[in-house]
């Protein structure tokens, strides 16, 4: 068992398997070493790690992003017309 | 051709087009659109010049000393394009109430009407590509019979149907509310005899300040199109106009740069039989002032306005799916105007389709105040979905008069080529301050009919606070500085005529929204490019 996507797991509210798939595994193991909790999840969340982003994928896999069903900003362009669709009605 | 932005290039090409030879001077580097995509993505605040490429010889905005009491916050760009790289690419046209402002007992008139510009308003819509429904306009504006935009209205986001839906038909403050749709320069469906530049809208969602796509107008498409006659500097800083004894622009002196990061430069001249200026409001004044040049009315630098923004912000009772598609694509257009005018601003209410980007940070401030209040987990993945999918914010722009003691000057301080750099005085009227607490009461009311659970909170210690009539209020920037060298029907009491030429300099333009007497409610740059346009007009029949 990985114990840093274990952790990140449980902070997250992310699967290991939804983590695993963002590509940021390394990169945010090799970071957060010795970092608190709140700063392991905006890392996640937001891809901001003590006031810089390390990477446009840790942007665009932010999983605040994730978490409300949309597309980092200027990451994705889901198609013309595609605003105009119901969203989801729950996060799960 | 001093400057190319918005006004300059179309300007340019008009001009290019017709046989003249036409040297640009840009102060500001060359455009990477893929450079700015990526630095877009890993900016901490995705602020509207964060991607761009700056220098140390020609800072943009942020090198503008503000001595208050109030900051115009109204950022500009310096980077060939202009500001118009990083614009929302919405293009709703002045009312014809906007035209004639001082009738109102507030401000300055146009030398013009909204007659003698609505054919334009026609060609600027087909120049730069705009998306509208001519019907869905006329219920606010006049548009002119059988006129077709070039491309048909946007698709509307699931929140503005929610919105109208629960709105629409309402009245609040006397006024029938109705949710329209916001023409922009954004490329949707073509109707017959249009063929789009570049590609459709796909709803990245960052048009302020990116599209990757390239779906939203810029400078850089007009630039694309000028013949080879039309000549670009790029990294040119003019910095001195001379004029002879008879008031004709002889030489222009610029600095030009090969290092970003510092200031040094090499000295050049160039004389032109005609010299445009199209460098920015404030940019414009500065270069006037420098140059000691088309100031006998005391006006170049005055009448500085901006538009102040309200912020409100709120959660719908439902998921609305924010984040989605241009950053708006309706607005509430009653407020605007009427007899209301007379004592307070006009307002235009924008549907803000960004969640609470601008107004709060969201999500990234979501989440790290969720985060602080213990939620880990399932929890927080939760309530972060819950929190953001639901926000949406109404953006509403409120006009500010002209007024001569708000103004740009040269400061004692200078940049790193070793010009003084701008100085601005910016004081929010009563009036501006009336019509932002109007526009916040209607969107009290607008929440209520919504049912929508208010979010917006103003705090004394946040930028831009203030208190009116006992009320908190707080204003944001728009990025529309207007006013500065300014346009009427006299050489005493303004500084270009209707055709934006100085009065002092029969060979000297200054064009822009530094020669708009009112902004109205409407984002200025499709009237800078109706008048550009013009502008380009007369001087082809007048210097050919």
């Amino acid at each position: 068992m990985d114990a840093f996507v274990e952790l990140s797991a449980e902070l997250t509210g992310f699967s290991a398997e939804e983590l695993r798939s963002t590509g940021l595994v390394e990169p945010y193991r090799a970071l957060a070493e010795g970092a608190s909790e709140a700063e392991i999840i905006q890392l996640w969340y937001t891809g901001v790690w003590r006031g810089t982003v390390p990477s446009a994928r840790a942007y665009a896999e932010g999983l605040a992003w994730k978490a409300a069903g949309v597309a980092a900003p200027g990451t994705r362009g889901p198609g013309f017309g595609s605003w105009e669709r119901r969203p989801r009605g729950s996060s799960r | 051709m001093v400057g190319a932005g918005f006004a300059g290039s179309l300007i340019a090409k008009v001009l290019g087009d017709n046989g003249f030879r036409v040297l640009v001077l840009e102060a500001g580097a060359g455009h990477d659109p893929g450079e700015a995509v990526e630095r877009y993505r890993t900016a901490p605040a995705r602020t509207p010049l964060v991607p761009f490429r700056r220098t140390a010889a020609a800072p943009s905005s942020d090198y503008v000393v503000d001595t208050g009491p109030h900051s115009v916050a109204s950022q500009y760009l310096r980077m060939n394009g202009g500001t118009g790289t990083a614009w929302a690419g919405l293009t709703p046209r002045m009312l014809p109430d906007d035209f004639r402002t001082a009738d109102f007992g507030h401000g300055r008139s146009w030398p013009l009407s909204y007659d003698d510009l609505e054919p334009h308003y026609r060609a600027a819509e087909w120049e730069i590509g705009v998306a509208a429904d001519a019907d869905e306009q006329r219920q606010h504006l006049p548009v002119a019979d059988g006129y077709r935009y070039p491309m048909h209205a946007l698709p509307r986001t699931f929140l503005d149907e929610a919105i109208a839906s629960a709105v629409d038909g309402q009245r609040v403050d006397g006024r029938e509310l109705l949710v329209v749709g916001t023409p922009q320069a954004r490329n949707g469906v073509p109707v017959d005899g249009y063929r789009p530049d570049g590609r459709l809208c796909a709803g990245f969602a960052s048009c302020v300040p990116v599209c990757p796509e390239g779906a939203k107008y810029t400078p850089h498409r007009t630039q694309k199109r000028w013949p080879a006659t039309v000549e670009l500097r790029t990294r040119c800083v003019v910095n001195r106009l001379h004029a002879d004894e008879s008031g004709r622009v002889t030489k222009v002196g610029y600095q030009r740069y090969e290092d970003d990061t510092t200031g040094a430069h090499t000295r050049h001249e160039v004389e032109a039989d005609v010299v445009v200026l199209a460098a920015h409001a404030v940019e414009n004044a500065k270069l006037l002032l420098l140059s000691g040049l088309a100031n006998s009315s005391d006006q170049v630098g005055r009448n500085l306005m901006g538009h102040p923004v309200l912020l409100t912000w709120a959660l719908m009772p439902h998921p609305v799916g924010p984040f989605r598609g241009p950053g708006s694509t309706t607005g509430i257009e009653a407020f605007r105007t009427g007899p209301e005018r007379a004592a307070r601003a006009p307002f235009r209410v924008e549907i803000g389709n960004w969640g609470w980007g601008w107004s709060a940070g969201s999500p990234e401030s979501d989440t790290a105040e969720l985060v602080a209040a213990g939620l880990r987990g399932t929890a927080l993945r939760r309530a972060v979905a819950e929190r953001v999918s639901r926000q949406f914010t109404l953006q509403i722009e409120v006009e500010h008069e002209a007024d001569p003691a708000n103004r740009v000057t040269l400061a004692a301080e200078r940049d790193a080529l070793g010009n003084p750099r701008p100085s601005v005085h910016y004081e929010l009227s009563e009036y501006a301050k009336d019509g932002m607490l109007a526009a916040k009461r209607v969107s009290d009311r607008i929440f209520e009919l919504l049912g929508a659970e208010d979010h917006t909170a103003y705090k004394p210690d946040d930028e831009r606070y203030f208190e009116h009539d006992g009320e908190p209020l707080r204003y944001w920037g728009a990025g529309h500085s207007g006013g500065t060298h300014v346009m009427g029907t006299s050489p005493r009491d303004s500084v270009v005529d209707q055709w934006q030429r100085c009065w002092d300099h029969p060979n000297l333009y200054a064009v822009g929204c530094g020669s708009m007497p009112s902004l109205g409610t409407s984002n200025p740059s499709l009237t800078m490019a109706a008048l550009a346009l013009r502008t380009a007009g007369h001087l082809v029949t007048r210097w050919r």
